[in-house]
């Protein structure tokens, strides 16, 4: 066995508070790291997994200190280790990738600037030799042009090149250490699998070892070799990656499991775990284990006594005291989705275009179709997804739908109506039979307004003078629905965690009971337990209120969950469309296929 | 858990700014408001026997003129009583006309953006061009003398900057998802502008109303010491300072006193403004809230 290249024993991380508590982040967090192994961790957010990787790299919030146990590196101690000899470290023997690879580089430099810089760190002084060394490294991550590519500035390159170059420059220093704090989650799924290919290819030529912090199952699946699974600052289970998927011992993890939408598992449906991980304050006082308030399998033990991470079966760890229930955690059956009305269309889109004119120049113009052509229907109840890559169009579509922008050709008809008309009273109907849900709840929900207020918007523009007796009635109806509790009315969307704000933002929508919903990603960016409570509100929702929805997904396992029917769209154009299933079994368009394989875990 | 955690020192400061330039500017205002009740003497009345009378604690003094006479005699603190009336008028009078009209059009540009904004702006470009002492020099000059024409011309030369500064805030809320929502939810673009965007651009507003207010009592100060403000039948600060050159070495205190209220006015508003603009910032008060 080879000496561990990152080793974690019982590693204790802990916040002191303005009235000087302390409240645990990370407790008692052991891992052995192996150079040529990638080790994975998995957790929802708020679960302490970036936390680690900000210990190594001793970027710890203040007020947040090591107080227990020790993380060493190569017999090296990382926690009492001297600032000189830690920069020493950072950037050569440990090196890291950063979550936003936009963010990660600086604006006003070029490529080969940044890269030159670095590599004068690393000990390359003569430019030419720089010049040489970066390019061999952009041809390791297989960017095209890369002498070209070193006089470009960030903004000319996509997310998925940008984080190649980071890659690049990671390896540079040839490290023994690897910290990729979800390197592909702001990325498409597409690009996705091959920045996972290409780490896992950096990693066999370079020997590295790798830290992989992700919130997708699937990924993790993947790419690691071991994983460990965090819930609330703990180690809950460790074992090796396929021991560990096929048969989770903690109930954290198979429920986590199951509630990953698939595109092959055609009639599961997705567990949903209920409630939300307990936050840094509420950790204090609780007693027993971390998972027993949301947990399926709960005892009397596990409410009284807190579960040691302790070995369950060979190379596997587990902090449970009923791991043999685990697998017997099954989802309960969600009954039949609603049926569409197939008969009558709702939304009938014809040769519908966008163009935008950018100017180059003085005189030059080019003109961009966003959408190009573009012709569907929606019938009553239906549920629609679309696909696609990030600028293919599909944000463009909702927003000429819902009247957001103008089309520059082409024809919407909406519940009979044209849609087009651009008068206030065409306006206000067009409003009563569709709404939207926007994509980040953070922005579209006014930080100045009570959640009350809020989701019964609609009823200050169409009853001003109703009073709010009447109003704050109607509030609690649709936070009910949607499934918060009456009291959340009173607060403001900051004091809201992610899945609550989406929550509101659906209810606003539905505020008005529309006939469409154009819900443009709004389950992507969130944990998979809080997705598949979103899914599983959709669902009721549609049952209960009956609406058909368009939404709009570059995750193709939640379409396949949701929708019946499936539009692909590439560069503008639907390449091609039908029933969910269909589609994703048997596609047609070379594109779709390229979606397809993308997904992890498929 | 991300989150920073706040710093004590920091929220003591915030409030502290708030508190201290609420103090001095209430201070002025007061004195101001009560200033026939405040003040011991009428202060346009001349006594040329006791002209140029030293403060009442130096020697020479004469306690019934508590800070001194000028060099017609006329008691200093009574002068300077009068003179916060005339600075705070023109303060309060001339920074509301500016943010009026600078606010609307600022809200408007951002707002409808295109053809309206093109057209504000360019308006705000042309009129920035001409130096602003220039402009309210020349203002004056067509006006003519008097206090409303003093605040006219700063209302005239001033609404730019808050047209400039709003327009940009405007433009960041604009972008934000839940403005696109409300006009979706059936808000008319009124209602979006007084109930969506009004709320964020509030914070900014009331902190550019305080600095306003500061630099109006400045550019006040400046006509009347030019004799372009007030008549000489009223006293302000920059006309006491006008007179005061002619016996500054006789007496200095009739220089520095005026000089000192247009400080400490000036100060206050600019603390109150800066203390604002810390507390009232929604990124730096969602950071309390945590």
């Amino acid at each position: 066995m080879n000496a561990s290249m990152l080793e974690a024993k019982n590693l204790t991380v802990e916040s002191r508070l303005a009235d000087g508590r302390r409240l645990p982040v990370l407790s008692g967090i052991s891992f052995a790291l192996e150079a040529g192994k990638v080790l994975g961790l998995v957790g929802e957010s708020g679960a302490g997994k970036s936390m680690i990787g900000r210990t190594i790299a001793q970027l710890l919030p203040p007020g947040f200190s090591v107080t227990a146990g020790s993380l060493s590196f190569a017999g090296r101690d990382l926690v009492r280790m001297g600032a000189q000899a830690r920069r020493q470290l950072l950037g050569r023997e440990i090196a890291f990738i950063p979550q936003e690879p936009l963010g990660a580089l600086n604006p006003v430099m070029t490529i080969g600037a940044q890269f030159g810089e670095h590599l004068s760190r690393l000990g390359i002084r003569a430019e030419k030799r720089r010049r040489d060394e970066a390019q061999v490294l952009l041809e390791a991550v297989h960017l095209p042009r890369a002498v070209q590519l070193l006089r470009q500035y960030p903004h000319e390159l996509s997310g998925g090149m940008c984080q190649r170059v980071l890659i690049a420059m990671a390896f540079a220093s040839r490290p023994k250490l690897v910290i990729a704090d979800e390197p592909t989650t702001a990325l498409d799924a597409t690009i996705q699998a091959r920045i996972i290919g290409l780490m896992g290819e950096m990693r066999d030529a370079y020997g590295a070892a790798l830290v992989f912090i992700t919130h997708d199952l699937r990924l993790a699946a993947k790419f690691c070799d071991e994983v460990m699974v965090l819930y609330a600052g703990r180690a809950v289970e460790k074992g090796e990656t396929r021991d560990l998927l096929s048969a989770p011992l903690h109930p954290y993890t198979r429920c986590l499991q199951l509630a990953v939408p698939s595109l092959s598992a055609l009639d599961r449906d997705l567990f949903t775990l209920p409630g939300e991980m307990p936050g840094l304050a509420r950790l204090a006082g609780l007693h027993g284990c971390r998972f027993a308030r949301r947990c399926p399998n709960v005892g009397e033990i596990c409410r009284n006594e807190e579960p040691k991470l302790s070995p369950v079966a060979p190379k596997r760890e587990a902090a449970c005291f009923r791991t043999e229930m685990t697998l017997d955690i099954k989802v309960p059956n969600q009954g039949i989705p609603a049926q569409p009305k197939l008969a009558s269309p709702l939304l009938l889109v014809e040769a519908l275009e966008k163009r935008y004119r950018s100017r180059r120049g003085l005189l030059a113009c080019t003109e961009l179709a966003a959408v190009d052509g573009v012709s569907f229907t929606v019938s009553e109840n239906e549920f629609v997804g679309v696909v696609g890559e990030s600028g293919s169009g599909k944000s463009t579509l909702a927003k000429l739908i819902i009247g957001l922008e103008t089309p520059s050709s082409g024809r919407i008809e909406l519940g009979g109506h044209d849609a087009s008309d651009r008068s206030e009273n065409a306006r206000r109907r067009r409003l009563e039979s569709a709404q939207m849900v926007f994509q980040d709840p953070q922005s579209a929900l006014n930080p100045r307004r009570r959640v009350a207020s809020i989701v019964t918007q609609v009823l200050e523009a169409a009853a001003p003078r109703l009073p709010a007796s009447a109003r704050q009635l109607r509030a609690e109806e649709l936070l009910a629905e949607v499934g918060l509790s009456a009291e959340l009315g009173a607060r403001y969307p900051s004091q809201l965690s992610g899945g609550q704000k989406q929550r509101v933002n659906i209810a606003r929508a539905l505020c008005a009971t529309p006939k469409l919903l154009i819900a443009d990603e709004i389950v992507s960016g969130l944990d998979v337990s809080v997705q598949a409570q979103l899914i599983a509100l959709l669902r009721r929702l549609r049952r209960e209120l009956s609406f058909a929805l368009l939404l709009i997904s570059h995750d193709l396992a939640v379409v396949r969950k949701l929708c019946e029917r499936v539009l692909v769209m590439w560069r503008g154009k639907i390449v091609e469309q039908g029933v969910t299933a269909e589609v994703f079994a048997r596609p047609r368009h070379p594109y779709t296929r390229e979606l397809i394989a993308a997904v992890p875990g498929e | 858990m991300r989150k920073r955690p706040m710093r004590k020192e920091l929220s003591f400061l915030r409030s502290g700014r708030v508190t201290a330039g609420a103090i001095l500017v209430g201070i002025v205002l007061i004195c101001a408001l009560f200033a026939p009740l405040l003040a011991p003497h009428d202060p346009q009345e001349q006594n040329l026997i006791t002209t140029l009378t030293p403060p009442a604690w130096s020697t020479g003094g004469d306690p019934t003129y508590l800070l001194g006479t000028d060099s017609l005699g006329r008691d200093v603190l009574s002068r300077l009583l009068y003179g916060a009336r005339v600075a705070m008028t023109v303060a309060v009078a001339a920074s509301l006309g500016a943010m009026l009209i600078g606010a609307t059009l600022a809200h408007l540009a951002g707002y409808f953006g295109g053809k309206v904004d093109w057209v504000i702006g360019r308006a705000v470009d042309v009129w920035m061009s001409f130096p602003p002492v220039v402009l309210s020099l020349v203002l004056m000059t067509g006006l003519g003398a008097g206090i409303s024409s003093v605040i006219l011309a700063i209302v005239l030369v001033d609404w730019t900057r808050f047209c400039r500064v709003l327009r940009a805030e405007v433009l960041v809320t604009r972008r934000q998802d839940y403005v696109a929502a409300a006009r979706l939810v059936g808000f008319s673009h009124w209602r979006t502008l007084t109930r969506e965007i009004l709320p964020a651009t509030m914070p900014l507003l009331i902190t550019l109303f305080s600095i306003e207010m500061g630099i109006a009592v400045i550019v006040e100060a400046i006509l009347s010491f030019v004799g372009m403000s007030v008549g000489a039948n009223q006293s302000a600060w920059g006309q006491m300072i006008a007179d005061a050159r002619q016996t500054i070495y006789e007496s200095g205190w009739n220089l520095v006193l005026p000089m000192l209220a247009i400080f400490v006015t000036v100060l206050g508003f600019n603390l109150l403004g800066d203390g604002l603009r810390r507390t009232l910032d929604p990124r730096l008060a969602q950071a309390r809230e945590l």
